[in-house]
């Protein structure tokens, strides 16, 4: 359908609307006029992404004078297809009523592992070593050597590519990223570097939060995108934990062994080079000394994860004169990394603000802030200077220089945490330091600043105040929208007490026992054998799931359990979880019926969506508090006291509620959906008195 | 498998212990033939499959032979010995299939000929199928001795109406495939208490099971045995390696593991079926592939971020190996039963079941290098799933065609509510005028299109009030029930009757349905037979009647009301049929006066 709002035409692939999506149309409107950020909320299952798609893609088409990108950031991969797949569904549909007018690039963007199409690259078993293997084949030295000696391979998509130069354009559409591999492999192009270059261009580009938010990619990926876009972050109730995951490091022994192999390693090669090339070490001091830290334009290929410290705070100046050499900057870091050593082998958790703990490394091996800071930057440019390709091999010197850099750099907003051990496993010695954020307004202050109109969006932003305190900034529209009910196509449900009238809670003193290990498993028995189709179920963490499952293993209710669905488990291991909902989903296609069980905050609970008759039912079983005695945690809520004068029970509250309400949201797609919801758990009645719009 | 023909190489026996002729076996559907391989051998074989009575085989075993014996009317009969089993097999499918037809052929000729009074000649293999039929189906066998033993009905029109049951059981239900339990076998080691010895069970049937979920441990069959080890030392190799599991105690497993090479690869993960994970993930639905987000996950780099709650993993590393979750064995067992039974081999023989499941996992090796169609189905999936369904007008929703199992059942039970609904019209139906003239026919139709062309084509074909009001009707009594009894829904009137009382009346039900479908069947009676049927069929009417009556009086004042309601449409059903008859008794009485000679 066609209608209007303002001035705005909007094309709608729909022939109806629902009334909150034209309410969110509006509002979302008035933020683009005002240029401003806008914070809106609307229940999963009402439309979120078509509304908003197509009133910025009817916005810009009203205004063509000056034209507005959409940069629309997701969690997931599959939540990227999933955008995709709707733009598409616009796009054909405003094509067919605007004609040529309408056509738009969209494209989607993730890493090497899920672009790449050279069957030798790809085939390597993780990220980072894609990557690697792609350096291997595109570094700018690495082809300058392919041209003298043809034994050296190179990957044929990338010349073909970079032998089309300007002419290798993606003519306007929608691509996702099979789309993109298909476009690719027809043209001989690398599509990766395709898709990275055509970002410019691109009317609408959808990737992932961190390309926006980790200044470690960030500033690969987002550099010169124009002020004139709107960025949209969906299911942006987490966006506070991934804005604080972006500037954490945690170091184990591990990583400081790793890092000591990687400079030796660094160490044979500058040997290597003085004895052959020595003007090559020579040429980078002096380009040192010149104070040209990263040598301007790199060729494409060769960028490597950007620094991690945010664009502002990086120091544009000279490298401090006692690392310009690069056996000068290994014995600094070799001293940082025997420094963080021996602080790992304390016994008792430790914690300070990096003001002290960089204070402390400068009375101790004499590394004083600024070198520390120029860390990144030098190392990047020993490495480029060291011609290394491998980068997945030093991966661990990387941490511990984005650990200096970041903690060179900060000095409020952040603290460094020493834990010898894992609570809850104190016989086992795990130490680890962490450099944790607590501060969510830092990452993401330079996309409110740089973007014209930032779009946070997600069904469950309640309380709606509390954002923009998290994340310091001022929308201009800040709204809630509920879901208008023609039937009731939901049921939500509090169980307190199991069948034999005993409390059920996954509090901590109830936890392991018994009875309510028990009562849980009848509860889902006798769900399992009256509710057709699919039934998810959410646990509050991992072991505790793993502990239940085994526990109703033995007790024999999972066998019966067994005789009504098959039984599909999250589990760590992403390959196997997502194997497990693909036959989930097949077992509730073919009429099987099957379980799934899943952990809130887990990955499944954060995107995949059991709509329809895949999720007829949704069992939370617990309130899924964060785990309380984390230091890390504690820490940030200390923080959140102090400078945000946020209650640490009202923001654990929160946070629990946002967690549940994204676990039981899944099942409801669209309104002609429905589904049960039962929160097992005596404590939910606390907690939706704290909040009760949850779903009204 | 009845069209067509068989062609198996087979060795013609004159007995089991003969070691037997050589050649060729060929079966058409009428008749098979045998060719001995040297020509100028005399065993050559030319019979119809009309003549043969029956066939029996020998039981599949490893150390038994894959026989065939085909007996013959006159008494003599054919064996022949094949290669293999599944060569027996399909001659067997093929003769039984073949028998049918040729004796129902047969029988059907005999019927036409013959008064159909008379028990026709039955085949033993005819006759053994209805033993079974009544001996799976208590019912039927009670219906069976009712009718037929009580003399109500003749053995061959009782037979008459479930001629479908008689011939489709035997060839269709062994081509449905049986799925597999979900059942998670899990060695429940049953120590006897007094030794340290513990018992381990497994059936063909675990066997199977352990085979499919557990790729490592079916290639380890077939390369260990029996060169290596007898299939006894495997298997309580396996159940070492399982019982160490079930302890939990990882760091003996890998003491021992490192001890026994063989003990190791029972103790190891699957790397099999780790590597077919990865093979099928690559055609896995895009919107749920969470492998694609740790490949764009860059904040989660080794060591940055924060580690979540409970997700830190303690390795370590040198008995991760060992370790063995039980998340992982259910998520691998529900597939494995999702993917059902994929191979067609007896249970029985462990070797070629581990062969069969290799070979299918192969075939799925190279069906996935053809799977440009599958990508594009996939993709049209997504866009259907992007959708949301309320908000456009319904698409054209992809049809299931109707399939009803056996038409005949499902059109009686419609027959029975017509006649119940009809009950009282159609004791008075008049005669309807079947031949029109041409003239008349066209004057009809004349009539409909000036009628349409002035109402128009608007009005639904039926409407609105009248169709709610029929739905109303029609469903009353059953919401009305449902209503009284409660919510409960696995109560059923029924259920709450006493156990007696509600067979009684299942039966009677059942032998209602029975006569009035006999009864019905025999209008317009054209025969003596048919009259004297139709006699019959009501005197035994008639004897329900009363008892109906009778246990809507015994049962307790509080379900009599819910008891008559279930009786009524039977008695309506029954007076229907009596009506009938005393009608057509009538108008034959006054036939009669003209015709004194009685029926024609």
């Amino acid at each position: 359908m066609k209608f209007q709002i303002e001035d705005v035409t909007v094309y709608f692939p729909y022939d109806h609307i629902y009334p909150e999506q034209y309410a969110y149309m509006v509002e979302l409107k008035r933020a683009l006029d005002a240029k401003g950020h806008c914070l809106l909320e609307m229940p999963t299952g009402t439309g979120k992404t078509i509304a908003l798609l197509s009133l910025i893609t009817s916005y810009t088409l009203s205004k063509p004078s000056n034209p507005i990108k959409l940069l629309y950031c997701t969690r997931t991969v599959h939540e990227m297809e999933k955008t995709l797949a709707e733009l598409k569904l616009l796009h054909k549909y405003q094509i067919q009523h605007l004609g040529p007018a309408a056509r738009i690039l969209a494209l989607g963007l993730s890493s090497r592992k899920n672009l790449c199409i050279n069957p030798s690259v790809v085939s390597a078993e993780n990220r980072d070593s894609v990557d690697a293997a792609c350096r291997k084949l595109t570094a700018s030295w690495v082809r300058a050597l392919a041209i003298e000696n043809p034994n050296i391979p190179s990957c044929e998509f990338f010349e073909n590519y970079e032998k089309a130069a300007s002419d290798a354009v993606l003519p306007p559409g929608v691509y996702t990223l099979q789309d993109l591999r298909v476009f690719g492999k027809e043209k001989g192009w690398c599509p990766y570097f395709l898709a990275r270059h055509m970002v410019q261009f691109a009317n609408v580009v959808v990737y992932s939060y961190q390309y926006l938010l980790d200044p470690k990619v960030a500033g690969i990926i987002s550099k010169e995108m124009q002020r004139e876009s709107v960025v949209v972050f969906d299911e942006a109730h987490n966006i506070d934990n991934v804005c604080i995951e972006a500037l954490s490091v945690s170091v184990r022994k591990q990583t400081l062994e790793g890092a000591t192999r990687n400079l030796s390693k660094m160490s044979q090669e500058i040997e290597r080079f003085k004895a052959t090339d020595a003007g090559r070490l020579r040429a980078e001091y002096n380009r040192l000394v010149d104070g040209l830290a990263q040598r301007g334009n790199l060729p494409l290929a060769d960028t490597w994860l950007a620094n991690p410290a945010l664009p502002d705070d990086i120091l544009k100046e000279a490298v401090p004169g006692n690392i310009r050499r690069a056996e000068h900057f290994l014995s600094v870091l070799r001293r940082l990394v025997q420094y963080l050593k021996g602080r790992l082998q304390t016994e008792n958790v430790e914690k300070e603000g990096p003001v002290t703990f960089v204070a402390s490394i400068n009375a101790q091996v004499g590394i004083d802030q600024k070198m520390l800071k120029f860390c990144y930057d030098r190392l990047h440019s020993l490495m480029l200077t060291l011609e290394i390709t491998d980068t997945d091999e030093f991966l661990h010197i990387q941490t511990i220089c984005d650990f200096a850099t970041l903690v060179g750099t900060y000095t409020r907003g952040f603290s460094i945490i020493i834990e010898p051990f894992d609570e809850r496993m104190p016989h086992i010695p795990d130490p680890v330091l962490q450099l944790s954020c607590h501060d969510a307004s830092l990452a993401i202050k330079p996309v409110f600043e740089r973007f014209q109109s930032v779009v946070i969006t997600s069904g469950t932003l309640s309380p709606i105040d509390l954002y923009p305190r998290l994340l310091n900034f001022n929308p201009v529209v800040s709204r809630s929208f509920t879901m208008s009910l023609t039937r009731d196509c939901i049921c939500p449900m509090v169980l307190t007490r199991g069948s034999d009238q005993l409390p059920v809670s996954t509090k901590f003193d109830l936890r392991s026992d018994p009875g309510v290990e028990r009562n849980y498993g009848r509860l889902l028995l006798e769900m399992v054998s009256v509710v057709p189709d699919g039934i998810v179920c959410f646990f509050v963490s991992y072991s505790y799931m793993d502990g239940i499952v085994n526990s109703w293993h033995e007790s024999g209710i999972l066998k019966d359990i067994m005789q009504h669905k098959l039984v599909f488990i999250e589990t760590q291991d992403v390959v196997e979880t997502t194997l497990a909902l693909d036959n989930y989903r097949k077992a509730c296609d073919c009429g099987r019926g099957a379980v799934f069980f899943s952990v809130a905050r887990g990955k499944v609970a954060e995107g995949i969506d059991f709509d329809r008759h895949y999720g007829r039912l949704v069992i939370m079983f617990g309130v899924p508090f964060q785990y309380t005695l984390s230091r890390i945690l504690l820490a940030r809520l200390e923080y959140l006291r102090e400078t945000f004068q946020i209650k640490e029970g009202d923001f654990l509250t929160f946070d629990a509620l946002r967690q549940a309400a994204q676990c039981v949201g899944r099942v409801i797609r669209s309104k002609a959906d429905y589904g049960m919801m039962i929160f097992a758990d005596k404590r939910f009645v606390h907690v939706f008195s704290f909040n009760t719009s949850l779903y009204s | 498998m009845t069209d067509g023909q068989v062609i198996k190489r087979a060795r013609y026996k004159s007995s089991v212990k003969d070691f037997g002729v050589p050649g060729v076996l060929k079966m058409t559907r009428e008749r098979f033939f045998f060719m001995p391989n040297d020509p100028k051998s005399s065993a050559r074989l030319n019979v119809e499959f009309r003549l043969v009575k029956g066939h029996k085989f020998t039981k599949e075993g490893s150390n038994k032979q894959a026989l065939l014996n085909l007996t013959v009317d006159q008494g003599g009969n054919y064996i022949f010995e094949f290669d293999t089993f599944s060569d027996r097999d399909a001659c067997r499918e093929y003769v039984a299939t073949a028998i049918a037809v040729s004796g129902e052929a047969g029988r059907a000729g005999s019927e036409r000929s013959a008064a159909p009074l008379q028990d026709e000649q039955l085949s033993h293999a005819e006759m053994e199928r209805r033993i079974r039929l009544l001996q799976e189906d208590s019912e039927l066998q009670k219906l069976h001795k009712q009718l037929v033993i009580g003399g109500v009905l003749s053995e061959a029109e009782f037979w008459a109406t479930r001629k479908k049951l008689l011939d489709e059981n035997a060839s269709r239900k062994s081509k449905q495939q049986v799925g597999l339990r979900n059942d998670m076998f899990h060695v429940k080691p049953s120590s006897d208490g007094q030794s340290n010895k513990v018992t381990f069970n497994l059936t063909p049937e675990i066997i199977h099971q352990i085979f499919a979920e557990k790729p490592a441990v079916r290639q380890a069959f077939l390369n260990f045995v029996p060169s290596k080890m007898t299939e006894k030392e495997f298997w309580t190799k396996y159940s070492r390696a399982e019982y160490l599991h079930s302890t939990k105690n990882v760091v003996v497993a890998a003491a021992e593991a490192a001890e026994d090479d063989e003990l190791a690869v029972f103790l190891k993960q699957d790397d099999m079926a780790a590597s077919e994970a990865r093979r099928k993930i690559r055609r896995v639905d895009p919107t749920l592939d969470m492998e694609a987000d740790e490949g764009d996950d860059y904040t989660h780099l080794p060591d940055h971020g924060l580690s979540c709650d409970g997700s830190k993993d303690v390795t370590d590393s040198p008995y991760e190996l060992y370790r063995r979750s039980l998340l992982q064995e259910l998520n691998r067992h529900a597939a494995v039963v999702l993917e059902g039974r994929a191979i067609d081999v007896e249970l029985g023989d462990t070797r070629s079941v581990a062969e069969a499941l290799a070979r299918s996992k192969q075939d799925d090796l190279t069906d996935e290098v053809s799977d440009g169609n599958i990508n594009q189905e996939r993709l049209d999936r997504i866009s259907r799933m992007a959708e949301i369904d309320d908000l456009q007008a319904p698409r054209d929703l992809a049809v299931a065609p109707l399939c009803i199992k056996d038409p005949r059942d499902y059109f009686d039970s419609q027959q029975a509510n017509a006649i119940k609904s009809l009950g009282d019209t159609l004791a008075g139906a008049k005669q309807m005028k079947c031949s029109l003239s041409t003239a008349e026919a066209y004057g009809s139709l004349r009539d409909y299109i000036s009628e349409i062309k002035t109402s128009g084509l608007n009005d639904s074909i039926v409407k609105p009030e009248v169709a709610l009001k029929v739905l109303n009707g029609l469903t009353q009594s059953i919401s009305s029930t449902k209503y009284h009894l409660g919510k409960n829904p696995h109560e059923s009137v029924l259920d709450r009757l006493p156990y007696v009382a509600k067979q009684e009346l299942l039966h009677h039900w059942m032998s209602i349905q029975e006569l009035l479908k006999h009864f019905w069947s025999s209008y317009p009676i054209t025969t003596t037979h048919l009259f004297t049927k139709v006699s019959r069929l009501k005197d035994a009417m008639s004897q329900i009647y009363p008892k109906l009556q009778e246990i809507k009086e015994s049962v307790q004042s509080d379900f009599r009301h819910q008891v008559s309601l279930l009786v009524q449409p039977m008695l309506q059903a029954l007076d229907a049929a009596f009506a009938h008859y005393d009608a057509d008794i009538q108008k034959r009485s006054a036939k009669s006066g003209e015709r004194p000679n009685g029926f024609v």
